[in-house]
């Protein structure tokens, strides 16, 4: 999954923070728990689960980022 | 040649680098093992830990010095870091938890949870053990209660050369004197055989590997770390599924299970009996060894690589037997 926001455009790369965790501790399992996650991998965005499993595509992933940015930025 | 002794055991953790924890041992001026874990580039690191073995540190450390990778460090220069804080008694030893292992296969294995320190319920359970033929008895903890006197039964279970009794959280916290009890009445030996109990155990089921723990606590003692063997199980059972309480993470836990070492995971925290599978590992709540004078135990077989347990309820403690 961290492939999937690793791999975005560099323009998309610009507005976010990208923090990945490690669910072999316990630091990632209380921040999975904290999410309400069920299953792996996972990808939150602003603090809401948005992607549980599925991995999104490229330009899905992108999309929504942008559309999350304008909202936040007017 | 001398004889090679084991040393010292450290866990550092790094700042810059992709692996968060570096685990390394130091003996007689030579670091005997390196691991880089949690991260970073696993073939490299690999082969970074095969040719420092065993070298004089004073050898290796001039080329570990100064090499930079990722903000102003890197792996080797952490390591570096790491040793030098150990020379420097900057970074203590670190000891974490007791792990002992079942060296011998078992096809039947009682467990017992619980005792706190009641000596007539071990005597009514061990009848029962006899007479199911099991081959060895894992006692998860806790095998003492504070408020009583536990070095009857405690001298019962250190005799027993088929018993294997593993630390629970009452124990520990009785045996660092932090309740206040009678622990005053405990002889020296039986001090000894507290303090010393594993609080980790691993076992071979059959074909299965597997391992005994109580619960949590093991991961608040000083030096545990999330990168050791068993940790993972540790905290996949404990921390992820409140002890298979929250059975919503299952896919998350069936997710990471192949990372697991053990096919078997024991534990004691939950105190209720059960028996789940998920993603090919059982896992196991050992019950109390008396709930109201009602009696349990477990008997754990395997047979063509599938697991039974079944819950044993012996008739209970005949009054006066050990009544003192």
């Amino acid at each position: 999954m961290a492939e999937a926001v690793k791999v975005l455009p560099q323009e998309i790369q610009e507005l976010m923070e990208v923090r990945e965790w490690d669910m072999r501790t316990r630091e990632g399992v209380n921040r999975f728990r904290e999410l309400k996650a069920k299953s792996l991998p996972s990808i939150a965005l602003d603090e809401q689960l948005v992607y549980e499993s599925l991995i999104p595509g490229q330009e899905e992933l992108a999309q929504e980022v942008r559309r999350r940015w304008r909202v936040k930025n007017g | 040649m001398g004889p090679i002794t084991e040393g010292q055991r450290y866990i550092y953790r790094t700042q810059g680098i992709c692996p968060p924890e570096i685990h390394f041992r130091i003996a007689d001026g030579l670091l005997r093992e390196v691991h880089f874990r949690g991260g970073g580039c696993p073939g490299n690191a690999q082969l970074v830990c095969r040719l420092l073995r065993d070298r004089s540190i004073e050898e290796v450390r001039p080329f570990l010095k100064d090499i930079p990778c990722q903000n102003h460090t890197s792996c080797p220069d952490q390591l570096d870091k790491a040793l030098e804080a150990a020379l420097n008694g900057a970074l203590l030893p670190a000891h974490s938890f007791r792990l002992a292992a079942d060296l011998w296969t078992k096809t039947r294995v009682a467990l017992v949870g619980n005792l706190a320190g009641r000596l007539e319920v071990w005597e009514a359970l061990k009848a029962d053990f006899k007479e199911k033929k099991v081959e060895a008895v894992y006692c998860l903890g806790n095998q003492t209660n504070p408020s009583t006197d536990n070095g009857p039964l405690l001298q019962i279970l250190r005799k027993d050369h088929k018993v294997t009794t593993i630390l629970g959280e009452e124990d520990w916290r009785y045996a660092r004197q932090f309740e206040t009890g009678p622990q005053g009445k405990l002889n020296p030996k039986d001090k000894d055989y507290l303090e010393s109990m594993a609080q980790v155990l691993s076992f071979h089921l059959g074909a299965k590997k597997g391992m005994v723990f109580y619960g949590t606590y093991i991961q608040d003692l000083p030096g545990f770390s999330d990168y050791e063997p068993f940790s993972l199980e540790m905290n996949m059972a404990g921390n992820l599924t409140r002890f298979m309480e929250d059975e919503s993470v299952f896919p998350a836990l069936e997710a990471m299970t192949p990372q697991f070492i053990s096919g078997i995971v024991i534990f004691g925290q939950r105190k209720k009996w059960g028996h789940w599978q998920v993603g090919g590992v059982d896992f196991i709540s050992v019950g109390p060894a008396s709930d109201d004078d009602r009696l349990s135990w477990g008997l754990l077989t395997v047979a063509n690589d599938h697991l039974t347990l079944e819950i044993q309820s012996p008739s209970g403690i005949k009054k006066g037997d050990h009544e003192k």
